[in-house]
């Protein structure tokens, strides 16, 4: 049962924030039909902006970084889609595809200016560090802070969608955006908000997980691949189907490490092949248009 | 009763694809055909005569030209975005480097099974890739070529994991860098005339049909998935051939030629040459080799380089060098006959001209 305990909490920790980078990923391709695969970048420089803000300091200081990573970073964003991305909404798939992992390409080399090509670290905020004990099971505290960060998430994304003026335009961008801009919406300035939007959840999952991981070159890679295996089993633009994926992730990723250790890391994969193989457009998705 | 299939000579006579890229006069064709030689023996007397070191790079170089042709079969042609031909390439690699480190293979069967390996190994994955389309099929591949990687890295008995497989893999008398380069160029032109005579085949054309128009294809009773299919097959034996020729270059195979990023390098390569000629792709991939090699001779910010030149290209002229090229000659030729009507609309200057 402890066992059971830790391994849950832990599994709902790793789906949580990918459930947070996914969905920016997801909302962007909702919105805007482009795959961002600097998306990751996103994530990236999140983590790396918190440890510069918070240095060793662990106490208020962190959640301040928190917040000004996510915000610095929504700038980044929002001057990425100035740059790069305006011009190839509506493009094909390859267009966007080489044009934003260029953007990557060049921001990772930027990173690597800013902050070196060495590993970082934070560690967690007294008050959420440590453990607590829970049915004779010993859990991280810091796994309960990233786990309400992904609930209340995917909450406010929730509501927005389906309870706000700006959610219904959005939705309404996807299926006819001439018709949107012609009852005088800015289409623009709506994509520029969507894409800021996107890069700040990156960079929130970005900060937030700082205290668990080690911030380092290289994560803009590994991340939007997770990301990217999420968003394509929950089906491409669905922030429901993001949740249960980023579920299905973490689920498969823990029971490969518990099932065999060197497979561990193919179990994703396998998972996100049976889904396609049964619904090439993905669990929450609507068939290719 | 069922109905056969038409064959593909008909459909492209239907679907009025020009039949051959090299159309034009017949001096036109003569001229870029000697463009073609020409630049065949720079390259092989550039290959003979450099310091064994350079010699070494043009060698990578040229192994690559095959790897971006390879992929641009089903890119360029056949509109298939992959971001999954790196798992070929790696096939191949691992087929000469195990065979050698499980001393299970000689080198010469290593280098001939390896394209058939990638072949083989493309069947499944093509048929579940092409259950997908445009960018699904693009996301499901890239997927699958880190999937290969992750393999690769953790099953450290089978493919010596993260640090790969080192060794005197290749034979004594492969070793001189000027018979190497020979073996490699001499092993990509014949493969690239292989896939010249593919593209321009009817079943090239039947695929350059299926790139412009599906439905109108499938309209008139093609099988399309099984031309997509074959093309992926095709594609990937070509891929894995690339990847032995890497082996004979650097004596390794190793996880990173699998992961997403590597599979990426032939699509940036065809992008920057132009995907919608045939030899686009050879010159992206030596623009792109010489220039990510150089510039880690000079600068940190290769990344930073390559990243600025994709994106000018991919904005600002998303059919490459070649279709830059394609727009200069269609200016020049547009110049010419204004030249001519001047001439025409002036008809004493004219007496004096034949």
């Amino acid at each position: 049962m402890a066992r059971f305990l830790t391994e849950t909490i832990g599994t709902l920790s790793d789906a949580g924030s990918l459930f947070v980078v996914a969905a920016g990923l997801t909302l962007v391709f909702g919105a805007m039909r482009v795959i961002n695969l600097a998306h990751g970048t996103f994530y990236m420089y999140g983590a790396f902006v918190v440890t510069t803000v918070a240095g060793t300091a662990s106490g208020l200081r962190f959640w301040v970084a928190v917040v000004v990573a996510a915000l610095v970073v929504a700038v980044l964003g929002a001057i990425v889609q100035l740059g790069v991305v305006r011009f190839v909404v509506g493009k094909e798939p390859l267009t966007q595809l080489v044009a934003t992992f260029a953007v990557l390409y060049i921001l990772a080399d930027v990173a690597l200016h800013l902050w070196g090509s060495g590993a970082r670290s934070v560690s967690a905020p007294l008050g959420v560090s440590g453990t607590f004990t829970l049915a004779g099971a010993y859990l991280p505290v810091y796994d309960l802070v990233i786990i309400g960060t992904a609930v209340l998430v995917g909450l406010v994304l929730w509501l927005l969608l389906s309870h706000t003026s700006l959610g219904w335009m959005i939705r309404a961008a996807v299926d006819d955006p001439e018709l949107l801009q012609s009852g005088g919406v800015n289409l623009r300035r709506l994509h520029l908000a969507v894409f800021a939007t996107g890069a700040l959840l990156a960079a929130l999952a970005g900060a937030i997980v700082t205290p668990q991981i080690s911030v380092a070159p290289g994560m803009d890679q590994s991340i939007i691949v997770s990301s990217l295996l999420v968003v394509v089993i929950g089906g491409l633009g669905s922030v429901v189907g993001t949740a249960f994926a980023a579920l299905i992730i973490g689920i498969a990723d823990t029971v490969g490490t518990l099932v065999d250790p060197t497979w561990a890391s193919t179990f994703m994969y396998f998972a996100v092949i049976l889904v396609l193989v049964v619904r090439p457009w993905g669990l929450f998705g609507t068939p290719e248009r | 009763m069922a109905r056969t299939a038409p064959n593909d000579a008909a459909v492209a006579a239907v679907l009025g694809v020009p039949a051959s890229a090299a159309t034009g006069s017949l001096a036109s064709r003569v001229g870029r055909a000697a463009a073609l030689v020409a630049f065949v023996a720079l390259v092989v007397v550039l290959g003979l005569t450099l310091a064994p070191a350079n010699a070494l790079e043009l060698q990578y170089a040229v192994s690559l030209t095959l790897f971006a042709v390879a992929t641009n079969l089903i890119l360029g042609f056949g509109g298939l975005v992959s971001f999954g031909q790196g798992i070929f390439y790696g096939v191949g690699a691992y087929t000469v480097a195990l065979g050698w480190m499980h001393q299970s293979l000689n080198f010469t069967e290593a280098m001939v099974l390896a394209p058939f390996f990638g072949a083989v190994a493309a069947i499944p994955l093509g048929m579940l890739a092409l259950r997908t389309r445009r960018l699904y099929f693009s996301l499901l591949t890239l997927t699958m070529s880190q999937l290969a990687y992750v393999i690769a890295e953790n099953q450290t008995n089978l493919t010596g994991g993260t640090n790969g497989v080192f060794g005197a893999m290749v034979p004594t008398w492969l070793l001189d860098p000027h018979t190497s380069f020979l073996f490699t160029a001499a092993i990509v032109a014949v493969a690239i005339a292989i896939l010249w005579k593919v593209v321009h085949s009817p079943f090239g054309l039947v695929l350059r049909a299926i790139r412009d128009n599906r439905e109108r294809v499938e309209a008139l009773g093609v099988n399309v998935y099984a031309h997509e299919l074959a093309a992926f097959v095709i594609s990937a034996f070509f891929c894995s051939l690339a990847g032995s020729l890497f082996v004979v270059y650097s004596q390794s195979s190793y996880p990173e030629i699998l992961n997403w990023t590597a599979s990426g390098v032939p699509v940036f390569m065809a992008v920057i040459g132009g995907m919608y000629s045939f030899f686009g792709p050879v010159v992206g991939a030596f623009v792109y080799e010489f220039a990510s090699h150089y510039l880690i001779e000079y600068t940190q910010d290769w990344q930073l380089v390559i990243g600025a030149v994709l994106l000018a290209i991919v904005l600002l002229r998303p059919d490459g060098l070649a279709g830059s090229l394609g727009s200069l000659r269609a200016w020049l030729r547009r110049r010419r006959p204004v030249e001519q009507a001047t001439v025409a609309a002036a008809p004493e200057n004219a007496e004096g001209t034949p």
